[in-house]
């Protein structure tokens, strides 16, 4: 029905999909499935017309086809529901039906009543007994999902890419899509189901296509293969992993941070305890609530149940500044966003959270914060011969040691390193990780975050895995697998033999 | 040299116009050159000093991400307040009592204002455009109202005709001191090196370019992002009050309904100096060049005679030059 051949799509340099082949029968449901930044939504994207390959054919029909954009893959059959819900939050629900639809966009005056006859099927098709003139933004999150499948239905489509649709669902809800999934089969329209989750995969899906790095690792039916099976092929052959030489912190010191069956709005029942000198890896998929984590500790939301104990007395941050008097910090996973001021010198994005410290009445002592400065960059092990270039003129991991030695200088107790090691290179990599391993040894709490298990499992003393925000267990990273913790990152700790 | 490489572009600017007003400049019964005497530029720096000191205070506002449109009102309210206070509250006092009084309660009510837009802006989140525009329709309708739109007079210090003696009044006086052209030329060299060693030499001058250039990282970095926006509007309020009183005393009179406009100068002045409405990068050497320049073009086409009318043209295509230009240099910066 659809088939794509030899795609290939690069992103400076590092390739995102790697000479994929795939086949999409018609009236079946086809999981694809891998790690974060597998390439499975690029993949899907592609053959949806969003992204152009750079080489690669795709053939619909066996007639190959050339997309200009998604709206001309729509009109041949070819629909997308993207993660990131391109809906219009001020329009109505009918009119986000009506957008994009050949069949209800085409007399420019559009009777209102007749659309709302119109769009009402779609919505009871997907569950939904709503009024279609309210505007969308007074839907809940878990209603725009199933908004934007009503609104893919409307245009006739024969295959339907979903890219995790249920990231947003409530449960009722998703056995409701699963529902209309069934019935759509039934005519013979296909599903590309992108998800991480297992359960979902092997309960709906006919063959499960797995990738890994960019590249397609098989394609199986689902009735011929395990869980434990595709979460093999997701995390790849054993790599070599060398493990760093890390001092076990003291097993007399008390610990740091104590977390009692802490709650958020996106995290249940944590619980852990942190020691001077550690680093604590934090492993999870997208959504798993690993940033959550961070936010909460630095006061960015709100603790609504359990206790958190910094040092041996109770620690509830209001806000970040309250949380950095007490000595944690944060070094953010959006660098450009949350970390950088890109129009400022290296210097004054390094200093800017220590000002105070070399001014005097307000004045900024000069030599002193050069001063400053030179030591924070010294510490990150990085020599910059003018710190008064601006911050933007550095590479990816340069910028990001400007940003940890920003934290360090206020000499915190527990700096919490969001995925710190995302888009650099592998030198700057192995930086970080010496970094990491040193600021443990001077008795700093680390707890780190990544996507990438192999770097956990190796310069990590223990790993927590989150789950949809909750904990699935905390394991020794020297006796770690990968394929340990995809079992518990995708809920399937049972599996474990 | 770093310097004027980078901040140039205004300095050209206003060399061009100098040369060019110059040139073009009539010529006295005695032969000499109108424009570059040291009575009309010292004209030209005192009609300025009012726009001056509050376009000082725009400068931060907008570093910040911000704007402020009721500085006019400002004006015309802190100038009315110390007539008020001078006129109608103690109207039979003599000596500096008054005028003290004056200036006090009119820089009081300018940092008010000024708190009010800070605060709705920084707690409560209203855009800073949509709350100043509705501080500055709101105040102009107080100060009209409670004025009852009537000028409040200032007076002079009368003169006796025979004997040529002076009698000081508190409100001769303070039109007096405030309308000097040394005094406010000099109160807005003071204000403008004072706001120079704010911006680049403090922290709260750190803190707030932070701030402008990104307050999601700024907030991160445990900066008080909302009380340092919100000082930036009490310190816009205290000099709208300061260039108020300058105002007053140079007509003798306050008046509900001057100032109108002002705030629209002021950020042109800004912007020619090379600041970013975006926020986060800006130099109070510019914003003074650009208040520089737009006060000569004036006097330049004044002295030509030319059509007050076609002077606002010929202003707003400066604009647009000029933040063309510095766009162009800084593309090819980096």
């Amino acid at each position: 029905m659809i088939e794509c051949r030899n795609i290939q799509k690069n992103y400076g340099g590092v390739a995102a999909v790697k000479n994929v082949s795939l086949r999409i029968e018609p009236g079946e449901v086809h999981a694809l499935c891998g790690e974060n930044g597998a390439g499975k939504s690029s993949l899907a994207r592609i053959i949806a017309g969003i992204t152009r390959p750079d080489s690669g054919e795709i053939l619909l029909e066996g007639k190959p086809v050339t997309w200009s954009g998604p709206q001309q893959a729509r009109e041949a059959g070819v629909s997308i529901i993207l993660q990131e819900l391109d809906l219009f939050a001020h329009l109505s629900i009918a009119e986000n039906l009506a957008l994009g639809n050949p069949k209800l966009e085409k007399s420019k005056w559009v009777s209102r009543a007749a659309l709302h006859d119109a769009v009402k099927p779609l919505l009871k098709d997907v569950g939904l007994d709503i009024d279609p003139s309210l505007p969308l933004d007074t839907l809940s999150v878990s209603h725009w999902q199933l908004v934007a499948i009503a609104r893919v239905l409307g245009i006739d489509a024969k295959i339907i890419f979903m890219d995790e649709p249920t990231s947003a669902l409530t449960a009722d809800a998703v056995d409701r899509l699963f529902g209309l999934i069934a019935r759509l089969k039934a005519r013979g329209v296909s599903i590309v189901y992108v998800s991480h989750k297992m359960d979902e995969i092997f309960r709906i899906g006919d063959r499960v296509s797995v990738m890994r790095d960019g590249a397609l690792i098989g394609t199986e039916k689902c009735s011929e293969t395990t869980i434990d099976q595709v979460i093999r092929q997701m995390v790849g052959r054993a790599v070599l992993i060398q493990r760093g030489t890390l001092n076990a912190p003291s097993e007399t010191t008390p610990p740091v941070l104590e977390l009692e069956s802490v709650s958020t709005r996106k995290l249940r029942d944590i619980s852990f305890s942190l020691r001077p000198g550690e680093i604590f890896g934090v492993a999870g998929l997208v959504a798993s609530g690993r940033s959550e984590l961070g936010r909460m500790l630095f006061g960015l939301s709100p603790i609504t149940g359990g206790t958190v104990e910094l040092a041996g007395s109770a620690y509830e941050p209001a806000d970040p500044r309250d949380a950095l008097s007490h000595g944690v910090a944060l070094v953010p996973e959006d660098r450009q966003r949350e970390g950088l001021f890109a129009g400022m010198s290296i210097r004054e994005n390094a200093t800017l959270a220590n000002l105070r410290k070399f001014s005097h009445a307000t004045f900024i002592d000069g030599a002193g914060e050069k001063a400053a400065s030179t030591g924070a960059l010294e510490r990150c092990n990085t020599k910059l011969a003018h710190d008064e270039l601006p911050v933007s003129a550095l590479s990816g991991g340069n910028q990001q040691k400007v940003l940890i030695g920003k934290w360090l200088m206020t000499e915190p107790k527990v700096c919490f390193f969001d995925d710190p090691t995302r888009g650099i290179d592998i030198g700057a990599k192995d930086d970080i990780y010496k970094l990491l391993a040193k600021l443990a040894g001077e008795g700093l709490g680390v707890i780190w975050v990544s996507s990438e298990l192999p770097e956990l499992i190796a310069n990590a003393h223990r790993i927590l895995v989150l789950y949809e925000g909750r904990a699935m267990g905390i394991l020794d990273a020297a006796t770690a697998t990968q394929e340990d913790i995809m079992r518990l990152a995708t809920a399937h700790p049972q599996l474990i033999s | 040299m770093n310097y004027l490489k980078r901040h140039g572009q205004p300095f050209l600017g206003l060399l061009i116009i100098l040369i060019l007003g110059a040139i073009l400049s009539p010529h006295a019964s005695d032969g000499s050159n109108v424009f570059i005497s040291p009575g009309n530029l010292s004209d030209v720096l005192l009609q300025q000093s009012e726009t001056g000191i509050i376009a000082l205070g725009m400068t931060f506002v907008i570093i910040g991400a911000g704007i402020d449109l009721s500085v006019g009102a400002i004006l015309a309210f802190s100038g009315c307040l110390a007539a008020t206070a001078m006129m109608k509250w103690m109207p039979a006092a003599t000596g500096a009592g008054p005028i003290l009084l004056a200036v006090i309660v009119a820089l009081i009510g300018g940092a008010l204002v000024g708190a009010i837009n800070g605060w709705v802006i920084t707690r409560i989140g209203l855009q800073p455009f949509v709350m100043t525009l509705a501080m500055m329709i709101g105040l102009r309708g107080f100060t009209k109202w409670s004025t009852g739109n009537v000028n409040i007079d200032l007076g002079f210090n009368p003169v006796d005709p025979n004997t040529g003696l002076v009698t000081h009044t508190p409100s001769g006086d303070f039109c007096q001191l405030f309308s000097d052209k040394l005094f406010a030329i000099g109160l807005w060299a003071v204000l403008a090196f004072l706001s120079f060693l704010l911006l680049h030499q403090t922290v709260f001058g750190r803190y707030l370019r932070a701030i402008g250039e990104n307050e999601k990282a700024a907030g991160y970095t445990g900066l008080p992002v909302k009380n340092v926006r919100l000082l930036t509007y009490i310190g816009i309020g205290v000099l709208a009050a300061l260039a108020g009183m300058i105002h007053a005393a140079r007509s003798h009179q306050g008046n509900p309904n001057d100032g109108m406009g002002y705030e629209l100068d002021a950020i042109a002045a800004v912007v020619i100096g090379g600041t970013a409405l975006a926020g986060g990068r800006g130099s109070i050497v510019g914003t003074v060049v650009g208040t520089l320049v737009l006060g000569l073009i004036t006097n330049v086409m004044r002295l030509q005679l030319i059509d007050s009318n076609i002077e606002m043209i010929v202003k707003g295509l400066i604009i647009i030059v000029a933040v063309w230009l510095q766009r162009r240099t800084q593309a090819t910066a980096s």
